[in-house]
C-alpha cells in the first residue's frame, strides 16, 4: 500500500465552521456555570457562604464540598471532597445562572472563608523534601546499568553541567468545556476530553453508576496535547451535580487564565548530567532529574529515561525526583520527558563535540546504539542514522565549517543540531466497519481526533483494505456509544486503530471474498476466496480481468448490507520481542541580533524515521506542529508563580508567550521510510517526535552563533544580549 | 500553622437587574433584531445568543483571534467589542463565507494545504485572512506579520500562510 495524500476528511466542516465542538451543544433551558477560586495556596476552606450570591438575578444553583460527598472517593475527587487548599485558584464551589455573565458575577459574590497557612511556592524552597516517586510513566524511576561513577572517574573528558527547564501550559485553542445534563438517572456528557471511555469510566465510579448508563462525547475537539485528561474530571463533577440539582442542562466552560492553574502544566525540571567520553566515544552517563509536583498527587515525566538507551555507552545511571509545592498539579505535555530530556543530552553532548573537537553530527554517529542497551533487545527498526545523513545533506549541514561566524544583515548566524526520539506503543482498540448496499462505508471507533488526523487515518485505512474512494467513508468517533478506542495521547492512536480496523477490514473482505466466488452465476463465481481483490469499488480475480461491482456483490447479501468488528491488544511490554521507537534528526539555523538580544529561528530541518507514514500531507502538518511546539518551549513559553502568595502571575496570551507566524522559520520535513516488521502495520506514531530535540537544536545554534551556551529554556531576550556575554 | 481567616471582599452594590437593551444587526445578510444585556460582548451575542458557533472564543481577552468577525470588511475581535457599539453594523462571521459545496477560495486553500489540525482556531484564520487579502499583502513576511493576531497552538502557520499566499498570488 502506498502512502496517500488525502486531504483531513473533516476539513471542509472546520473551514465553514460548521464543525461543533462539544460546548458549543445547547440544549434548551441550559444554565452557565462558573468557578468560585481559593484565595490562598495553601490552607483550608472553613466555610462557602452564598448568601449574596443568590440575590444576583438569574442564579440557580451552587455546589460545593459538601454535595461531592455524595460522590466516591477516590484521587478523582480528592480536591473536591476535601478541604484541603493546594494551589492558588483551586475551585472551592461552582455557581450555575441563567447567563455566563450572571454566573461569573455570582461566582464573585460568593464568600470563602478559610484557614491560611504558609505555602510553598517555588521547587527551591522545599529541596531537601525531594523524594522518589514510585515510578516514572511506565518506567522505573531510577536506572543503573556499568558502574558509571567509576567510569566518570576514569575518563578522558567529562562534561557535567546542570541544565534546567521552565514550567510551560498546554493551551489548547479550545478551551475546556462541558456541557451536561441528566435523563432520569442516565448522564449525557458533552464534553472536551482525550478520553471520553476513560471519562466515562471516571464519572462511573464517582458517580456509583453503571458505565451503560452514562453517554460521553467528544467528537470534535480544539486541541489537547496533554491537559484534556483526568485534571478536569473533578470539575466536570460539579458541573453534573449542579445539572441534577438544578434539573436542567448545565455548560461550565474554563476560562483562558483557567487553564494555567486547573488543568495541568509541563513540570518544571533541574537535571544534572555528566557524560564522560573515552577516545570519542560515551563511556558514562549519570542523569539526575528534579521536578515539581503539587501536594495533592505525584506526577513525574519520564524525563531521563531515553538517556537509558539513545546512545551506546556501558555505564549509565538516571534517577527522578520530586519536590511538591502549593503549585497546579502538572501532568503530560506534548512530548513529554523527551521534551526536558534531550534538551539536557542533546544540549551536553554539542558541549562534548566542541570540546573533544569533533563535529556534533559525527560525535552522535560514533555513539550510536545499534540496539536497545537499557533492556537488551534489538530495536524494531531504527533508522536514525539516516536521518542524520539525510537531514545534514538537505540542510547543508557541511557548511557549518566554512561559515565561520556569518552574518546576515543584523543577525549573527549560527547551526545546531539534536536528535529528537519518542516510543512506538499501542493501546487496546475496537473498530466496526458496516459497508452498506449503496458500496458506502461507515467506520466507527470511540477515539478521538484532536487534531491530529484520526478522523482521516480511520476513514483511510478502512477504505484502502476494502478499495473504497474516501468520499464514500463516513467517520464517527468520539462517543462511548461506539466500540472501545484509545485515549488520544502519546502517539498511539494510529499505531492502535490500524490493527483493530485492518482485523474488521479482513473480516469484511472475507465475506465479499465468499459471495464474490459463492455465486456460480456471478463472475467470479467458482474461484478461490483467496484470489480475490479488491479496488476501485469492484472485486477482482488477482490474476485475471474478470470483476464485478461492489454494489452487485452486496446486493446479493443481507439486506442490511455486511458488518464486521476488530480488535487489538495494547503493547505487552513484558513479552517484546524488539524495542519500538521513533527517531528524527533536527537542524535548526537561528539568528541573533545581540544589540536588541533578539533571536529568530530561520530554517529548520526535521528529518523523521517513524515506521510506515499512512499519510505524507497530514504527517508533514503533524510534524510542523511539533516542532513549533518545541520553538514555543525553547524561546517563549515560561509560567511564572509568584512566590508570595502562590498565585500564577500574567495569566493570559498577553504574558504567556507561545509562537506565532511571525516567528515561523521556513520548515524543511523529510520522512525516511521504514519497514517495521515487529509493529502492525509498521506504524509508529509520530505526533511527539517533532517537540523534542529542537530546544536543544536552538541552544546548539544559538552557542555556534555567539559562543554562549544557554542551559536553561526558555532562552531569553537577556541570554543573546550582547552585554551578556 | 496560621489559624487566621481570610476572605474575598464583598461587593457592596445591590445585584441590580442588568439593563437590557434592543439592537438589530445584518449577519450574513440576515437581519436579526437582538434584545441583550449592555454589557453583552459582540461575541457573547454572536456565539450564545445566535447560536452561530463558527466564531470562537479562545481567550476572551483580545489575545487569541478566534473570534475575528469582519465589519463591513474590516476584523475586529469581537471578545472585546461591546454588542450594543454594533447596532445596525453589517457584519460577516465564518458562516457567511462560505459552504462546504460552495467555498470561499480561501477556505479551497485551507483545505488544500492542510492548513488546520485542531480547526478551533480556523474561522478566525480565514476571516482574518480574508481582511488582510483585501489590503494586498505583497510578501510571505507581510502575511506572516498580518496575520500574527491569530494564534494557532496545533502550529499549522507554514500551512495557513500558503493559502493566504495562493490566493493572493504570490
Ligand atoms: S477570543 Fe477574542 S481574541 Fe481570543
Ligand atoms: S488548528 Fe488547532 S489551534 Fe489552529
Amino acid at each position: 500500500m502506498n502512502p496517500q495524500t488525502h486531504v483531513r476528511y473533516e476539513a471542509a466542516l472546520k473551514v465553514t465552521g460548521q464543525a461543533r465542538y462539544e460546548g458549543e451543544v445547547m440544549p434548551p433551558g441550559m444554565l452557565h456555570a462558573a468557578l468560585v477560586e481559593s484565595p490562598v495556596a495553601c490552607g483550608e476552606v472553613l466555610s462557602v457562604d452564598a448568601a449574596r450570591a443568590e440575590t444576583v438575578p438569574g442564579f440557580a444553583t451552587i455546589v460545593t464540598r459538601a454535595d461531592s460527598e455524595s460522590l466516591r472517593p477516590s484521587g478523582a475527587t480528592a480536591l473536591i471532597r476535601e478541604k484541603a487548599i493546594h494551589f492558588h485558584g483551586q475551585p472551592v464551589a461552582l455557581v450555575a445562572a441563567s447567563t455566563g455573565s450572571q454566573a461569573r458575577e455570582a461566582a464573585r459574590a460568593v464568600h470563602v472563608a478559610t484557614r491560611v497557612q504558609p505555602a510553598v511556592t517555588h521547587l527551591d524552597q522545599a529541596a531537601g523534601a525531594a523524594f522518589a516517586p514510585a515510578a516514572v510513566g511506565r518506567f522505573p524511576a531510577a536506572s543503573r546499568r556499568g558502574d558509571p561513577s567509576r567510569a566518570l572517574s576514569e575518563a578522558e573528558l567529562i562534561v557535567r553541567n546542570r541544565y534546567t527547564t521552565d514550567v510551560n501550559n498546554h493551551h489548547p485553542m479550545e478551551p475546556h468545556a462541558v456541557v451536561c445534563w441528566w435523563e432520569d438517572h442516565r448522564a449525557v456528557v458533552h464534553t472536551s476530553t482525550q478520553a471520553v471511555f476513560a471519562t466515562r469510566a471516571s464519572i462511573a465510579h464517582a458517580f456509583d453508576m453503571p458505565a451503560g448508563d452514562i453517554r460521553v462525547l467528544s467528537r470534535f475537539l480544539g486541541g489537547g496535547f496533554g491537559c484534556k485528561g483526568q485534571l478536569w474530571w473533578p470539575w466536570m463533577f460539579w458541573a453534573m451535580l449542579a445539572s441534577r440539582k438544578a434539573g436542567r442542562p448545565v455548560r461550565l466552560e474554563l476560562s483562558r487564565a483557567q487553564m494555567f492553574t486547573l488543568v495541568g502544566r509541563r513540570q518544571a525540571t533541574t537535571q544534572d548530567l555528566s557524560l564522560g567520553f573515552v577516545d570519542g566515544r560515551l563511556t558514562a552517563i549519570e542523569h539526575d532529574v528534579v521536578a515539581q509536583t503539587s501536594t495533592h498527587a505525584d506526577f513525574s515525566d519520564s524525563t531521563a529515561v531515553y538517556t537509558r538507551l539513545l546512545y551506546a555507552c556501558p555505564n549509565v545511571s538516571t534517577a527522578h525526583k520530586l519536590v511538591r509545592t502549593n503549585e497546579p498539579h502538572p501532568v503530560p505535555m506534548r512530548a513529554p520527558g523527551t521534551a526536558p530530556g534531550t534538551f539536557a543530552l542533546e544540549s551536553a553532548m554539542d558541549e562534548a563535540a566542541g570540546q573533544l573537537g569533533i563535529d556534533p553530527l559525527e560525535l552522535r554517529m560514533r555513539n550510536f546504539a545499534a540496539h536497545d542497551q537499557e533492556s537488551g533487545r534489538p530495536w524494531s527498526s531504527n533508522r536514525l542514522l539516516e536521518c542524520y545523513r539525510v537531514g545534514a545533506e538537505r540542510f547543508g549541514w557541511a557548511r557549518r565549517h566554512e561559515r565561520a561566524k556569518s552574518k546576515v544583515g543584523r543577525w549573527t548566524v549560527g547551526f545546531g543540531m539534536a536528535t529528537t526520539l519518542y516510543p512506538a506503543i499501542r493501546q487496546a482498540c475496537k473498530a466496526r466497519v458496516r459497508l452498506s448496499l449503496d458500496g458506502s462505508l461507515v467506520v466507527q471507533c470511540g477515539t478521538q481526533d484532536m487534531g491530529s488526523g484520526t478522523y482521516t487515518a480511520l476513514g483511510q485505512i478502512a477504505a484502502d483494505a476494502l478499495g473504497i474512494p474516501m468520499a464514500k467513508v463516513t467517520v464517527e468517533l468520539g462517543d462511548t456509544w461506539l466500540p472501545d478506542g484509545p485515549f488520544s495521547g502519546g502517539s498511539q492512536v494510529t499505531a492502535s486503530i490500524f490493527p483493530a480496523v485492518e482485523a474488521a477490514t479482513s473480516k469484511l473482505r472475507a465475506m465479499l471474498a465468499n459471495l464474490a466466488v459463492g455465486d456460480p452465476g456471478a463472475p467470479l463465481g467458482g474461484r478461490r476466496p483467496q484470489e480475490i481483490e479488491f479496488r476501485d469499488e469492484m472485486v477482482r480475480g488477482r490474476s485475471s480481468n474478470v470483476a464485478e461491482r461492489l454494489v452487485d456483490l452486496l446486493a446479493r447479501g443481507p439486506a442490511d448490507g455486511l458488518a464486521a468488528e476488530g480488535e487489538c491488544a495494547a503493547t505487552d511490554h513484558q513479552a517484546l520481542a524488539a524495542t519500538g521507537m521513533g527517531y528524527g534528526a533536527i537542524f535548526v539555523e537561528i539568528g541573533v541580533d545581540a544589540e536588541l538580544g533578539e533571536i529568530r529561528v530561520r530554517r529548520v530541518c526535521g528529518t523523521f524515521a517513524a515506521g510506515r507514514i499512512l499519510n505524507p500531507l497530514l504527517a508533514r502538518s503533524q510534524f510542523i506542529g511539533g516542532l513549533i511546539g518545541g520553538i514555543g518551549m525553547a524561546l517563549h513559553e515560561q509560567t511564572v508563580t509568584d512566590r508570595a502568595t502562590g498565585c500564577i502571575l500574567g495569566k493570559s496570551f498577553t504574558d504567556y508567550l507561545i509562537p506565532v507566524h511571525a516567528d515561523m522559520p521556513e520548515f524543511d520535513i523529510a520522512m525516511i521510510e521504514e519497514d517495521d516488521p515487529h509493529l502492525p502495520g509498521g506504524v509508529k506514531g509520530i505526533g511527539m517526535l517533532g517537540t523534542a530535540g529542537i530546544q536543544a537544536g536552538i541552544a546548539n545554534a544559538l552557542h555556534d552563533a555567539i559562543g554562549r551556551r544557554v542551559r536553561h529554556l526558555p532562552i531569553r531576550i537577556e541570554d543573546c544580549l550582547a552585554s551578556a556575554y | 500553622m496560621n489559624p487566621d481567616t481570610t476572605a474575598l471582599p464583598l461587593a457592596d452594590e445591590k445585584h441590580l437587574p442588568m439593563p437590557r437593551i434592543a439592537l438589530s444587526m445584518t449577519i450574513n445578510g440576515a437581519r436579526y433584531d437582538i434584545e441583550t444585556a449592555s454589557t453583552a460582548t459582540l461575541l457573547d451575542v454572536i456565539r450564545d445568543q445566535l447560536g452561530l458557533t463558527g466564531t470562537k472564543k479562545g481567550c476572551d481577552m483580545g489575545g487569541c483571534g478566534a473570534c475575528t468577525v469582519l465589519v463591513e470588511g474590516r476584523r475586529i475581535a469581537s471578545c472585546l467589542a461591546l454588542a450594543a457599539s454594533f447596532s445596525d453594523a453589517v457584519l460577516t462571521t465564518i458562516e457567511g463565507i462560505g459552504t462546504a459545496d460552495r467555498l470561499h477560495p480561501l477556505q479551497a486553500a485551507f483545505i488544500r494545504h492542510d492548513a488546520l489540525q485542531c480547526g478551533y482556531c480556523t474561522p478566525g484564520q480565514i476571516l482574518s485572512g480574508i481582511a488582510l487579502l483585501s489590503e494586498n499583502p505583497r510578501s510571505f513576511e507581510e502575511i506572516r506579520e498580518g496575520m500574527s493576531g491569530n494564534l494557532c497552538r496545533c502550529g499549522a502557520y507554514p500551512g495557513i500562510v500558503a493559502a493566504i499566499a495562493e490566493v493572493a498570488g504570490l
